[in-house]
């Protein structure tokens, strides 16, 4: 089974929720379970459903692993909660495909915080 | 099957709006039409070379039209302001992402790479002559109001200082708001501290002079434990501030105060406040020209209205602006400004044209009336006829004063406040209470900011409950004329005494 290595930034007041730590190093497995499920072992993976590792999935397994606190404020109806922004490779997600967007090997994904008021 | 109606999205799959889809357009930059864009705004792709241009002509637009005295047509004349500049920071996403661009467009010196390139702009372009002859920044500390609130004052001023050498920064309080002494410093007439009984619609006032005086903190807290539910909290925060510096504006001689609220903020605020009745001073949360008096005119201009958070924040990312932030009081959350502002961003995600929308359709928004003076409160305009219509369309307590505070021959003559509020502070202050405090229900006081302490003459008790305007003239300042017994009069002139 072959892995990604991902850059992880967080910004904007976000990292307040990941340990207080701005910058992660995360691996993850390049076939992950279509139904994003984070708790799957990679040895079950050949029973379930899968497909590439994908920003959506990104997300949830963040939210199972890194976050420490107060995952509402992450996520919100199986995406990021309004108000995030996420960059890949310093692009807008919206260009990418947001959540569909398929992880490639090095990718700087980062999550800023828009709720800073004005 | 298409919906006939506006159903009920739980039930009926159709009555549900339908998100746009993802954008899948072109990914070239709409601007240069050669890049890779990098950001879409508004369905609108633009790269990262092309995005700061595209700020600039934001704020230009915005902000350059209302910065001569006389308003420009012209794009020939130079830009040369008749005062000083008063930026407000309030250590929001706004707030540093506006000083950031202000102080490229117009404070800083042109960069060698600029000389040679010959990229000078031509001899009106604003960096080549100060448009305003010194700028201050100013920020407002709130800490003092909330126990355990985190005091940000000596971190924001040291990012400050260090990031804008020659800059002037200005350190406010939000107790301010209640002391003389900082009434005095910034040339307010002389006032009395004083305070409104809530418990009357009329909001009748008292002075403290018989009363044991708080310090400016005590009287802050007490006028926020005071107020009746969590949306007067913070449409009276937003309130104060905003006053303070627009009399911190008159003291710095400034003729400009810019405000770093976005497009998003600035949505909130429309739909927020005019469902607190501030409908009349819509045109004012985009722009405003402050006339408390015959010789002071302050244009508030917010250059950031039509840049949309997301636009802030990508430039705070991409030129590494470090954001304080703001810090959030207790149970704000459960204010409407809260609530409005879930779901404005929200709103704002899944389809960011509405957000332009909302701040568009109130520009084109005018009162059928003329304001007849300023609010006391908000030095917002006064419409007219304001506890008319309020008689009109609820039910109200009457107008006789309580018991603890009726008139009589030694005791203060009762003054209404409520004929010099707006609908909208009127509300903010009537309000039923709904916060559940604890503490005395019986008679919540609530202390008054020193510019509300000041009234104009002549005001009569039939004022308020006719409906009827009083004949407001803002050169005039307020005396109250009441007897006093004698031990409170030695109270008052007792160091004078030859004893």
């Amino acid at each position: 089974m072959s892995t990604i290595s991902l850059q992880i930034e967080f910004g904007g007041g976000l990292e307040l929720l990941f340990s207080n730590q701005k910058r992660h190093t995360l691996t993850l497995p390049s076939e992950v379970p279509f139904d994003n499920n984070t708790k799957t072992q990679l040895d079950a993976l050949s029973a379930v459903k899968t497909k590439s590792a994908d920003l959506e999935y990104l997300m949830f397994h963040l939210r199972d692993h890194l976050l420490r606190d107060r995952p509402e404020l992450f996520m919100e109806a199986g995406t990021v909660r309004p108000g995030i922004l996420v960059l890949i490779n310093n692009t807008d997600w919206e260009l990418e495909g947001e959540g569909e967007y398929v992880l490639q090997d090095n990718d700087e994904i980062v999550f800023i915080s828009t709720l800073h008021g004005g | 099957m298409v919906s006939e109606s506006c159903g009920n999205p739980s039930v009926e799959s159709e009555a549900i709006m339908t998100r746009r889809p993802k954008h899948d357009k072109s990914k070239i930059c709409i601007k240069c039409k050669v890049n890779t864009g990098a950001i879409v705004i508004r369905h609108a792709v633009y790269c990262k070379e092309c995005f700061p241009a595209l700020l600039n002509s934001k704020i230009r637009r915005i902000l350059e039209p209302h910065i001569n005295a006389k308003p420009e047509l012209s794009r020939k004349k130079s830009l040369k302001a008749s005062g000083n500049l008063l930026v407000a920071f309030s250590g929001g996403l706004g707030s540093t992402v506006l000083l950031d661009l202000i102080s490229r467009i117009y404070l800083s010196p042109w960069t060698e790479e600029e000389v040679e390139g010959n990229l000078k702009g031509g001899k009106d372009h604003p960096r080549n002559q100060p448009v305003w002859k010194s700028v201050s920044i100013c920020y407002v500390e709130i800490a003092s109001g909330f126990p355990g609130m985190t005091d940000k004052t000596m971190k924001i001023q040291q990012i400050l200082r260090e990031k804008y050498k020659t800059l002037e920064f200005i350190s406010l309080r939000l107790e301010d708001a209640f002391d003389m002494s900082w009434w005095d410093k910034v040339g307010g007439k002389a006032a009395l501290d004083a305070n409104a009984d809530l418990t009357n619609d009329e909001l009748f006032i008292s002075s403290t002079l018989t009363t044991p005086t708080l310090n400016p903190v005590e009287r802050l807290r007490s006028y926020i434990s005071a107020l009746p539910t969590h949306t007067a909290i913070e449409n009276a925060i937003h309130t104060l501030i905003r006053v303070l510096l627009l009399y911190t504006a008159r003291s710095t001689q400034s003729s400009h105060l810019l405000l770093g609220t976005s497009l998003t903020s600035l949505s909130i605020r429309l739909i927020s406040s005019i469902s607190q009745g501030g409908g009349f001073s819509v045109w004012e949360e985009a722009y405003e020209e402050w006339k408390p008096d015959s010789t002071t005119a302050i244009r508030v201009i917010r250059p950031l209205q039509e840049v949309t958070t997301k636009e802030c924040s990508m430039w705070a990312w991409w030129n590494g602006l470090l954001v304080v932030g703001q810090e959030k009081y207790p149970r704000a959350k459960e204010g409407i400004y809260a609530l409005t502002k879930d779901f404005i961003i929200g709103l704002e995600r899944d389809y960011p044209s509405t957000v332009s929308t909302i701040a568009r359709t109130c520009s084109k928004l005018a009162p059928k009336v003329e304001a007849v003076g300023l609010c006391i409160f908000c030095e917002r305009p006064l419409q007219p006829g304001v506890q008319l219509w309020k008689s009109r369309i609820s039910l109200r307590e009457t107008g006789q004063p309580t018991t603890a505070s009726r008139s009589s021959d030694s005791s203060p003559v009762l003054q209404s406040l409520t004929p010099y509020l707006c609908y909208s502070c009127h509300t903010m202050l009537t309000s039923r209470n709904s916060k559940g405090v604890s503490g005395n229900p019986a008679s919540p006081s609530l202390p008054l900011p020193v510019w509300a302490s000041i009234h104009p003459r002549g005001l009569s008790d039939d004022v308020g409950r006719s409906g009827m305007q009083p004949d407001l003239n803002g050169n005039e300042e307020l005396w109250l004329r009441r007897k006093i017994d004698p031990d409170e009069m030695k109270v008052v002139i007792g160091d004078f005494l030859l004893e």
